[in-house]
């Protein structure tokens, strides 16, 4: 369906504006705050973020001009296409630090892991969408297909090995399936069920040093130059920041190169340690809009289509923030979750802005 | 292409669950907000301190040691600025191998200091890399010039510059001046838990004065705050983190040491020390303070210090003639002859003999079926007590022994001091041996007999005592019975030179003897050196008149065969034990020649020439009082200029009065090699020579971890 004119104009009459400023606001604190995390390691990597941000911001805008309902229909394509960029990370991938999670397209590094984010939600919403659940919730067999179709790159992003991303990728996917309705005995045998996986993965599929992390974690004081050496230094730079902060580049747990990880990971660390519990505050409130927006968005869609993508987005973001925050200031064992539109990285930008113009379209279309 | 897009269906059936998720979410971040505000708000000032403490390090600007002055104000100990040679592997990184070989190139490390740092290079991984280590300590001026040179091929080497401890006059006084060496781990948990203020990498005074005046002299640390890295780097540029007032404490110098010792008669007396090994001890009779404390072969204090290999402290640990030994205060010997003033003086006491008792001397003594011989084997006739001391007569103190029976002559012994430590206060002290009958019974096999309390009489069987004890029992018998306690320290002063401590003569004991008896054996000795036929008339000094005693003790037990000739290690020990002037004396001075042969010609000597010297010098003081040199200390600053002009004079020694020529023993001869031969009662036994003490050693592999914590 083409649109034509006059809609194409009631459509920019409808834009959303706000949330674009929201977005535009956090993305600028972030490139602001990197600037000065990035300070004494590389120079020009919050010019790099806001190149990434500018290219994002464009590539929204385009994708306002064209109708989310397409997706319905491309939702299976896509998700191939992330499965095969992963599998092809398992094969030709850059390692860096000892994990395969990058491929060169041209001059850029891409994050295919990132993608498989966009993808699971695009496949789910599609799903839920041609198959309703029934009033009283979805039951076990009903729910084997959004499994595999979740299971599937998890499975391949925890090989990377990039727990962080799998744990995301999963949460979103499971938050969509619990969103979409499961029956009450099934959610109870699913928990006993998701015990037990837990106590399995603990066995046979975590590395050491996610072993050690969550170990550190529950027993800080066991250990703290080794694995807790990282989660001591950034609840000190936390802590350290007090109500108001040290300032701008004046933070020293991030000039001394204390903190692990400060301009991906980490970057709430800096964040706090430099302007204090007043800013942390602010941009925890500033994530809440943002998250409540998107469900605003998924109440008034015009299909269930469009809500489940925007309660998908709106389960990415609150996962995103609650796992990164709550690592950081030592609520939660240290995992590699960024910390949306703040945490240096492009395919994690783009991903995060991508989900945000998500939407801004349906929103966009709630009326047509 | 067909598609369909989804139609349009109403979202309301979601709300519901759409304000749970909601409120779900909002509850999640409360408890972010919430564990924040307890971190930022609550714990902040907590957690603020705790950043602060990350990237502050105080590094330790190492405080100055005390002087060691001697009783002049000459410096015998103080620091020098020297250089210590550190790498930091991370700095080298790939090029480690080679930076060690070309520091071994340049520098001529040996293999042991190559092994180990390869070792320690091998062995660096996470941060410990960042950490320097110690690759050579107090490298030379010249390679501190090759370093300048070559520094661009030398990646990762640092000179820290570091005061060293520097003996001003080498050997002198080595072991009575001690040395240092670093703590070692062991020892510095001990320190720490005794609360001192030790840390790894600090020196700390080993032996004599450095390790007996050690609180003195160490003084207080300063430190100065840096900014560091989380790899531990310093940050010049970032001096803005830390508060001015805080950034340096100032070091405070230990206090000086002023000793009792005399630099020029301890150079005397070691000088004119003719023997392989042995001790001279001279010291003030009035007083008890120590003038001269010679230990030959001495310590060198400037190689322990420093850089000290393996190698030599092997060498010195095997070495013969023992140089670890404090001689005069750990080695015991058998007094020989010098003893007969302690038989002189119980005879008297017990009234067994008197000034006028006499018998006659056929060669030897016969007790039992057994006979004691007189070292002259032709006897000397009829003798008396001046006589038996003048000339030594065995035969008189053989009989006056058997009259006196064992126990007494160990009383009398033990009233002069001997046989136990002298409370001189440096090091471990040997008590010495005074058998006594009840000792007899408990370690000699067989149990005490009569005979021994012949060998004892003239010095021998079970006796022994050490230089410093007999020095002392004479400076007893001259000063009419004030027997002191040894001191080798007048006064401490603070870094200003003022004093604040002073050491006041301590009596050990007030002797109850007869002035009579003291008076006939002062008679005696005197006549020793000054009446013609003397054991020491040959090297009697033309100004003052000296009283003393040769000693020759017998250390191996032999047969008939008297005057075989021996090997260096069966030859007798030489003494002699004198103080003078003989009526009022000013100076004791005991000299024990090890293995030299006779007192009269082994020892005198030396005793003579340090006598002499001292009145010489006393002479020359008293006529130009020459004003003493405030003590300079050394800058630890690198670019201080080497020397303010002026500075060197201080260490220096002030220049000597001439001195007699020292060599009056090699004119003199003494009557005779002969000594008494012993023939002992029991089978031959040796008393237990005393243990050597172990060298307090640096082990190189627990060599100093650099200052940077």
């Amino acid at each position: 369906m083409e649109l034509t004119a006059p809609t194409r104009r009631r459509l920019f009459a409808r834009f959303p504006l706000s949330p674009l400023l929201l977005t535009c606001a956090i993305t600028g604190l972030g490139v602001w705050n990197l600037a000065s995390a990035s300070r004494n390691v590389q120079g020009s990597l919050w010019l790099s973020q806001l190149l990434w941000f500018a290219g994002g911001l464009a590539a929204v805008l385009l994708f306002a001009l064209w109708d989310y309902r397409h997706l319905a229909w491309l939702a299976y394509p896509a998700y191939a296409v992330v499965i095969l960029l992963l599998l092809a990370v398992a094969v030709h991938g850059r390692t860096i630090m000892g994990a395969r999670r990058w491929l060169d397209v041209g001059p850029v590094h891409l994050q295919p892991s990132e993608l498989a984010k966009l993808a699971v939600l695009l496949v789910l919403a599609r799903h839920f969408h041609e198959s309703p659940p029934p009033r009283r919730g979805l039951r076990l067999h009903q729910l084997l297909l959004p499994f595999a179709l979740i299971l599937l790159p998890v499975a391949l992003v925890v090989k990377q090995p990039d727990l962080g991303t799998a744990l995301i990728v999963a949460a979103v996917g499971l938050t969509l399936c619990v969103f979409a309705g499961i029956r009450r005995t099934t959610l109870v045998i699913l928990a006993l069920a998701g015990v037990t996986a837990a106590g399995g993965a603990w066995q046979h599929f975590l590395k050491g040093y996610q072993k050690r992390r969550i170990e550190t974690f529950l027993n800080p004081a066991g250990d703290s130059l080794g694995a807790g050496y990282h989660a001591a230094q950034s609840i000190i730079a936390v802590g350290s920041g007090r109500v108001t902060g040290k300032g701008w580049g004046q933070g020293t747990q991030t000039q001394l190169s204390f903190l692990p990880e400060q301009h991906t990971d980490f970057i709430f660390s800096v964040w706090a340690e430099e302007h204090g519990f007043i800013a942390c505050a602010l941009l925890v409130l500033l994530y809440l809009a943002l998250v409540l927006w998107a469900l605003w968005v998924a109440g008034v869609a015009r299909d269930r289509f469009g809500s489940y993508l925007a309660a998908g987005v709106a389960g990415l973001v609150a996962w995103h923030v609650f796992i990164n925050i709550g690592m950081v200031s030592g609520l939660l064992p240290i995992v590699g979750v960024t910390l949306p539109l703040m945490s240096y990285g492009g395919s994690s930008l783009l991903t995060l802005l991508l989900a945000v113009g998500l939407v801004m379209n349906v929103q966009m279309r709630r009326f047509g | 292409m067909v598609e369909t897009l989804p139609e349009r269906t109403s979202a309301r059936d979601f709300w519901p669950r759409l304000a749970l998720f909601g409120a779900l979410v909002g509850a999640a971040f409360l408890l972010l907000l919430g564990r924040l505000y307890r971190l930022q708000v609550t714990q902040g000032k907590e957690y603020y301190e705790r950043s602060v403490n990350n990237f502050v390090k105080d590094q330790k600007i190492p405080a100055d040691r005390g002087l060691l002055l001697d009783r002049r104000g000459t410096v015998l100990a103080d620091s020098r600025p020297s250089y210590d040679l550190y790498l930091t592997p991370y700095f080298c990184g790939r090029k480690c191998d080679e930076v060690v070989g070309r520091l071994s190139a340049y520098l001529g490390l040996d293999g042991e200091t190559q092994a180990r740092v390869r070792e320690r290079l091998a062995a660096s991984r996470g941060l410990s890399r960042f950490q320097p280590f110690l690759v050579e300590v107090d490298i030379g001026r010249d390679a501190v010039d090759v370093f300048e040179a070559r520094k661009t091929e030398l990646d990762g080497v640092d000179l820290v510059p570091t005061p060293h401890r520097a003996y001003r006059l080498g050997t002198l006084a080595g072991h009575l001046l001690g040395y240092l060496s670093e703590v070692g781990p062991a020892e510095l948990s001990a320190l720490q838990a005794a609360g001192k203020d030790y840390h790894e990498g600090d020196y700390i005074g080993r032996r004599g004065v450095e390790r007996a005046f050690e609180p003195y002299l160490r003084g207080v640390d300063g430190a100065e705050r840096v900014a560091v890295d989380a790899k531990g780097r310093r940050l010049p540029g970032r001096t803005d983190l830390i508060p001015a007032a805080d950034r340096i404490r100032l070091p405070r110098p230990g206090d000086n040491v002023v000793l009792s010792i005399d630099a020029r008669l301890q150079k005397v007396a070691e000088e004119s020390f003719p023997g392989k090994a042995g001790a001279v001890v001279a010291l003030d009779p009035q007083t008890g303070f120590v003038l001269a404390l010679v230990s030959h072969p001495e310590l060198d204090g400037n190689l322990l210090t420093g850089r000290v290999t393996r190698a030599q402290l092997a060498a010195l640990a095997a070495d013969p003639y023992k140089p670890e030994l404090f001689r005069p205060l750990q080695g015991q010997y058998h007094p020989g002859s010098t003893f007969k003033t302690v038989t002189a003086l119980a005879g008297l006491r017990y009234h067994v003999i008197t000034p006028a008792s006499h018998t006659v001397c056929t060669g030897g003594y016969t007790l039992g079926r057994r006979r004691w011989r007189c070292w002259k084997d032709q006897g000397h006739g009829l003798v008396d007590l001046h006589r038996a001391i003048v000339h030594s007569c065995d035969t008189f103190f053989y009989w006056v022994g058997d009259r006196l029976g064992l126990d007494r002559i160990a009383a009398e012994a033990r009233l002069l001091g001997l046989g136990n430590p002298t409370g001189i206060g440096l090091d471990t002290e040997s008590p010495g041996v005074i058998p006594d009958e009840a000792w007899h019974d408990r370690v000699t096999p067989g149990g005490y007999q009569r005979g021994f309390a012949l060998n004892a009489a003239i010095g021998q069987g079970d006796v022994n005592v050490t230089p410093l004890q007999l020095a002392l029992a004479y400076a007893a018998v001259g000063n009419g019975g004030t027997l002191w306690r040894p001191q080798v320290v007048r006064r401490i002063e603070d870094p200003e030179g003022k004093t604040i401590q002073l050491f006041e003569p301590r009596i050990h004991a007030k002797l109850s003897i007869d002035p009579k008896d003291l008076a006939v054996v002062v008679d005696g000795l005197t006549g020793v050196v000054n009446e013609p036929g003397g054991t020491a008339y040959p090297h009697r000094l033309p100004d003052v008149v000296v009283a003393g005693k040769t000693g020759t003790a017998a250390v191996v037990a032999y047969g008939a065969d008297l005057h075989a000739k021996l090997d260096y290690w069966r030859n007798d020990h030489g003494w002699f034990v004198a103080f003078a002037p003989a009526q009022d004396p000013q100076i004791a001075v005991a000299v024990l020649n090890e293995h030299a042969g006779h007192g009269g010609s082994a020892a005198a000597p030396t005793a003579m020439a340090v006598i002499q010297a001292f009145f010489e010098e006393k002479k020359q003081d008293q006529a130009d009082p020459e004003p003493l040199p405030p003590p300079a200390r050394p800058s630890h600053d690198d670019q201080a200029p080497p020397a303010p002009p002026g500075k060197k004079e201080v260490g220096a020694m002030p220049p000597r009065p001439p001195r007699r020529k020292a060599g009056a023993w090699a004119l003199g001869k003494t009557g005779g090699r002969g000594a008494a031969r012993v023939r002992r009662a029991t089978p031959a036994r040796r008393s237990a020579s005393p243990g050597d003490p172990p060298l307090a050693r640096t082990r190189l592999a627990d060599r100093r971890e650099p200052r940077w914590s």
